[in-house]
């Protein structure tokens, strides 16, 4: 495992709100993210997943104007990088108005799989609002990991009949109208009576 | 009869062998000209032959998918999107080539005066033309379908993907053709016509081969918002990759279909100006 992906598995483990242990106990805004029972045990590319969310203020004030966001970690080693949610989900962010202390807000998250490899992923929040300022930046889920196989989605055996026999099917006809068109053209004795 | 009619309309009388009333009018007369725009675009064996161009660009497509291990590995949705976008601009590319013809290419013929002596109404002439271009795009779409069946129909999408591109693909292609047609009609060229309206489509189809990255910055998004082409896509991409529905896409739709409502103004401005000589 490089540098980079151990780096970014203490920062997912821990949570980007982890940095110190007085900071983790202020925050008030805790992210549990739980894998839907009904995804598939070994996804492979093409497969949906799906990951529910909740978000718990365990403060003493409500909190306004929550943001929460799914990041998606790609850590093959050599790849180890962020993944551009692009083609992957059409859910990039929710915006919660108020979650009150005590109170939870879910969230749904579908994700379609797009390439093979090995990933984590974690829900990120922050909020926008004057009364958590004092956080000093986004809290994150911990991170749940998951391995996509390969999976040749073009099948061959479909394509190549199609490839090849359309085309042959369309050649066959213009040689066919090109006979036709030969045989009706009259020559020249044939015009001459 | 037939002796005292005009070439075009004679001809296709002949050819059809049915009935058509003499002087045909409105509606008739438009359907004659579509018939037998079609019916050289589908049955004569130099018109047959972009068909069979689009079949060897559709399957070297599908067989690059098969054979090349990186795109065999794109996901279904992704690779219907691609053919998608790919038949558009097949269709597009046809239409335009139709369009230019069919006013240009009369004029180059010399056969132009005689169909506009035709006793025709200019706006029935301008509906027979688009009706070729429609028969044509018809047969292009029925080809792509094996197709999409071949690389699509293991995933996900696959018919909402045929739904956007008949209802989004139509009026793209179609507005290409009137573009066509106008500038054929402008020009008097069939070639002049064709230079200028092959600008303007790989201008618009830009965006096919741009990256989003590119599409993000403020320029792109702007082009986005007044490209058809952009649209288009972005609708097919909503609905086909992520999986949101077709009936949403009322945005992308009402900015292809108005830029098909400003082409066929700008096409019947310039037919019905036709004089059959250079103005």
């Amino acid at each position: 495992m490089s540098v980079v992906s151990i780096a970014a598995a203490f920062l997912l483990a821990a949570g980007l709100s982890g940095g110190s242990a007085s900071a983790a106990a202020a925050e008030p805004l805790k992210i549990e993210l739980i894998p839907s029972p009904s995804n598939p045990s070994a996804p492979r590319i093409g497969d949906a997943l799906m990951f529910r969310s909740v978000i718990r203020n365990d403060g003493q004030k409500a909190i306004s104007g929550v943001i929460a966001w799914v990041s998606l970690l790609e850590v093959d080693p050599g790849k180890e990088h962020p993944v551009d949610l692009e083609d992957w989900s059409a859910q990039k962010a929710v915006v919660l108005a108020q979650i009150a202390s005590g109170q939870t807000a879910e969230t749904k998250w579908h994700l379609r799989l797009i390439q093979s490899g090995k990933y984590w992923i974690s829900v990120v929040a922050a909020s926008t609002a004057d009364a958590v300022d004092r956080i000093s930046g986004p809290v994150a889920s911990p991170s749940v990991a998951f391995t996509v196989a390969s999976k040749p989605v073009v099948e061959t055996g479909r394509v190549l009949p199609i490839a090849s026999g359309v085309p042959l099917a369309i050649g066959a006809l213009l040689l066919w109208r090109g006979a036709r068109g030969r045989r009706r053209r009259p020559t020249p004795k044939d015009a001459g009576g | 009869m037939d002796e005292k009619m005009p070439g075009a309309i004679s001809m296709v009388r002949r050819r059809c062998g049915r009935s058509v009333p003499y002087p045909p009018r409105g509606l008739t007369g438009a359907l004659t000209i579509a018939s037998k725009e079609g019916s050289e675009l589908l049955m004569n064996q130099r018109g047959l032959l972009w068909l069979l161009v689009t079949c060897l660009v559709l399957s070297a497509f599908a067989l690059l998918l098969v054979s090349d291990t990186e795109l065999g590995l794109l996901d279904n949705a992704q690779v219907v999107y691609d053919m998608v976008g790919l038949v558009i601009s097949l269709g597009a590319l046809l239409t335009l080539v139709v369009g230019a013809d069919a006013i240009g290419g009369e004029q180059d013929r010399g056969s132009l005066v005689p169909l506009l002596l035709a006793p025709l109404p200019r706006s029935a002439l301008l509906l027979g033309k688009l009706g070729g271009q429609l028969v044509a795009w018809t047969a292009m779409l029925i080809i792509a379908l094996p197709y999409l069946w071949a690389v699509g129909s293991t995933g996900q999408n696959l018919a909402a993907g045929i739904a956007c591109l008949i209802l989004l693909g139509t009026p793209i292609v179609l507005m290409f053709g009137c573009l066509g047609l106008a500038l054929g009609a402008k020009f008097l060229s069939a070639r002049s016509a064709l230079t200028v309206g092959l600008v303007v489509l790989i201008l618009a189809a830009s965006p096919a081969m741009l990256g989003p990255g590119l599409r993000q910055t403020a320029i792109g998004v702007a082009v986005d918002w007044v490209n058809p082409f952009s649209a288009i896509l972005n609708a097919v991409d909503a609905v086909v990759i992520d999986s949101e529905p077709a009936l949403t896409q009322t945005t992308p739709f009402a900015v292809a279909f108005a830029w098909l409502l400003l082409a066929l103004w700008y096409a019947r401005r310039t037919v019905s100006r036709l004089t059959g000589s250079p103005q």
